[in-house]
């Protein structure tokens, strides 16, 4: 057995009944025959039951994260609880190396008449720390949470956020082996998502822990994970390296989308695109008309869009966004906003949009590039930075580290003039 | 660093054998004492917080209770029998006997269905939860013991010294109803008719057991309270401290036997069956 693993999964299935009434009877019937002693021929379904999950393997090692995707109710949450030992699969097995620290919901544990502190050690004890475990980061944990003076207040006058933090700064200090975060911190802001992003990469480095994440974002899946598993219905769709099962999850979409005709924004990000014009490549040029990822604030950037149509498309429009990480858009231009009118395009073409000084400071900054009809109600097509991943990566030049300092959130050209006196009229 | 692997799979606990599950609750429990603490700490604070008199509840509700039997008893609808110490000092010291098995009981059969969310998504002890719910009676019975001795002092009576006998006596009673804790919680986290019918049931053994008045000599009454453990788990300890002698050694023996052997069936059930109660709570 490869000594290495800590979350090692085996065909495991995991059945749930549609029915309140018989799921009681069941349920009592299986305690029954628990009892007793006989196996409960849990892999065989009964009236009304369905596999939630459907021959699951998988193995995490030691260091290792592993993000799941897919829609909702293709079974991710019941796999994290089946991780974390909440459920017991029907069939297959499942082993699990070391401490498990779970976010399934953070602050689950909470009493809303107790004060945070009372529910700091009561919420720690829940997930499985001692005394003396909980005295001596007691200080650490309240100083994650930020939660300043509402220490001693009950926690249902929290704010949500609050409420979050504090369950998320017990249930990161209880130094697991193995982490499972489900998406809980979408209820925080950004900043406090930041945080704790970075605290879960702190401790997987720090103490080479196995973390399974669960997340709609697929930024962040694959910003963190390093293997992924795509669910749908139950059954594995994907597994391995994280670009691959990404692609694989979009693809997936795409072809869904495709079936149903669906409306607009279906995913986020993806509308439904027509396909009457298509984009064939977008590219990131420099000042040199090569292509390039890496600039730096002030660069000229250069979008080239080759597009290909097979009938006369009279005014459409192009329009392109440029997004932060957090999906913020930075900026939005098009030529239905800049007034430049394209009379019509038939066959294969390329376009251009120039930026001469390039206002964005250090960070990856993803690019989404839209044609629309000259209504701009139809969608021709769409084409996501972010999710094939084509970035532009600024890089720091001198300008921008004496900047940094003051942490500015861009760089505008500049100029500056120099007069002896004042230029009175 | 040594690394505990931890197993899942269908009928685990059946695999390893009926042996090995004693250990297993044992060292759960041990693992568990401050969690447990901390449940029962959670569960005692916030049960009176946003309450004006707080704990002064306890006292009330067998006060109301004892008041309508003396009421009753007065105007001569009802005979409490024949009882050779004050009356509200032997029916508030039955009481509080009494509701040692039936809050404690309901509170411990209520207390997976109460903590539903939180079993559906944190993996802990299930019987720590348990344990201090019905650990909330043990609380209830001190406070309510305080009144006694405040009645005892106001009639000018002495309690029998065998007064501090009472935690030995209390035993099985305890075990009774922390066994029929464990089974019962986990049905009415199933079914929830359970809790109904329980809250149904305690009110019907109250009036059944001779707890608010003396045990009747002739009758059917007298022939079901001679069958009746609580008559005896709850009387013996009572007459213990008012008089410091103990009648019926032999009802209360066998009681305690059965109450011990309810309570480890309804551990080991409840050990093997716990974890099919997170998906169905």
């Amino acid at each position: 057995m490869d000594k290495d693993f800590a979350i090692k999964v085996e065909n495991v299935s995991k059945k749930y009944c549609k029915s309140l009434k018989r799921s009681m009877l069941y349920g009592v019937k299986d305690i029954a025959r628990n009892t007793f002693g006989l196996s409960s021929h849990s892999d065989k379904l009964r009236k009304n039951e369905f596999w939630a999950l459907d021959d699951i393997s998988f193995e995490v090692k030691k260091g290792e994260t592993l993000g799941i995707i897919g829609p909702n109710g293709s079974g991710k949450t019941t796999l994290l609880k089946l991780l974390n030992g909440i459920f017991w699969p029907d069939i297959g097995k499942i082993a699990i190396k070391g401490k498990v620290g779970a976010l399934i919901e953070v602050g689950a544990g909470f009493h809303p008449l107790l004060t945070g502190r009372e529910n700091i050690y009561i919420n720690a004890a829940i997930l499985g720390m001692t005394k003396e475990e909980t005295d001596r980061k007691f200080d650490a944990i309240v100083e994650f949470a930020d939660i300043g003076d509402f220490l001693d207040v009950p926690v249902k006058h929290y704010s949500s956020g609050m409420f979050v933090r504090l369950g998320f700064a017990v249930a990161v200090h209880c130094e697991p082996d193995i982490l499972l975060v489900d998406e809980v911190l979408a209820v925080g802001d950004s900043v406090f998502q930041t945080r704790c992003y970075r605290k879960i990469n702190e401790i997987k480095k720090r103490d080479n822990v196995a973390i399974v994440l669960v997340s709609h974002s697929l930024l962040t899946v694959e910003k963190f994970c390093d293997n992924g598993l795509f669910l749908n219905y139950g059954k594995i769709k994907s597994y391995g390296e994280i670009h691959k099962v990404i692609r694989d999850y979009q693809s997936a979409i795409n072809q869904l989308l495709d079936e149903q005709k669906s409306v607009v924004g279906a995913i986020p990000g993806v509308p439904y695109c027509t396909k009457e014009v298509e984009i064939i490549y977008v590219k990131y040029l420099g000042k040199d008309n090569k292509e390039r990822k890496e600039f730096s604030p002030g660069d000229a950037l250069g979008i080239r869009i080759k597009y290909k149509t097979n009938n006369t498309v009279f005014n459409p429009i192009f329009q392109i966004a440029i997004l932060n990480q957090e999906d913020l858009c930075i900026s939005v231009f098009g030529t239905h906003i800049d007034k430049t009118k394209i009379k019509s395009i038939q066959g294969e073409g390329i376009i251009e949009c120039w930026i001469d000084n390039l206002p964005l400071l250090l960070n990856k900054y993803f690019i989404t590039v839209a044609v629309y009809d000259k209504t701009h109600n139809i969608t021709f097509d769409y084409w996501n930075g972010a999710i094939l991943n084509k970035y532009i990566q600024i890089l720091p030049n001198r300008t921008s580290e004496k900047m940094a300092e003051y942490t500015p959130i861009c760089y505008l050209n500049n100029e500056w003039t120099f007069y002896k006196e004042e230029n009175n009229d | 660093m040594s690394e505990i692997i931890t197993t899942y799979e269908p009928d685990n606990s059946l695999k390893k054998g009926y042996l090995s599950i004693f250990s297993e609750i044992y060292n759960e429990f041990k693992k568990n004492r401050w969690l447990t603490y901390q449940l029962f700490k959670r569960d005692f604070f916030a049960l009176y917080k946003q309450s004006f008199i707080g704990v002064l509840w306890v006292f009330i509700i067998p006060l109301v209770s004892v008041g309508t039997f003396i009421l009753l008893n007065r105007s001569g609808i009802f005979s409490i029998g024949d009882i050779n110490v004050p009356y509200p000092i032997y029916a508030i010291l039955g009481m509080a006997f009494w509701q040692l098995f039936s809050t404690g009981l309901i509170t411990s059969s209520n207390s997976l269905v109460k903590a539903g969310s939180m079993i559906a998504k944190i993996n802990f002890s299930k019987k720590s939860l348990v344990i201090a719910s019905a650990g909330q009676s043990i609380v209830s019975f001190l406070i309510q013991l305080t009144l006694v001795i405040i009645l005892f002092i106001y009639y000018k009576i002495a309690p029998s010294a065998a007064i501090l006998l009472i935690p030995l006596f209390m035993i099985p009673i305890m075990l009774l109803t922390l066994g029929l804790g464990f089974i019962f919680s986990l049905l009415n986290g199933i079914v929830r008719d359970i809790g109904n019918i329980l809250s149904i049931l305690m009110t019907f053994l109250m009036f059944l057991t001779p707890i608010l008045y003396a045990k009747p000599s002739i009758g059917i009454l007298a022939r079901i309270t001679n069958y009746n453990p609580l008559y005896y788990l709850t009387s013996v300890p009572r007459d213990l401290v008012l008089t410091g002698a103990i009648t019926e050694w032999k009802g209360f023996l066998i009681s305690s036997i059965i109450s011990i052997f309810i309570f480890i069936i309804c551990l080991v059930v409840f050990h093997l069956t716990e974890t099919r109660v997170a998906e169905r709570i």
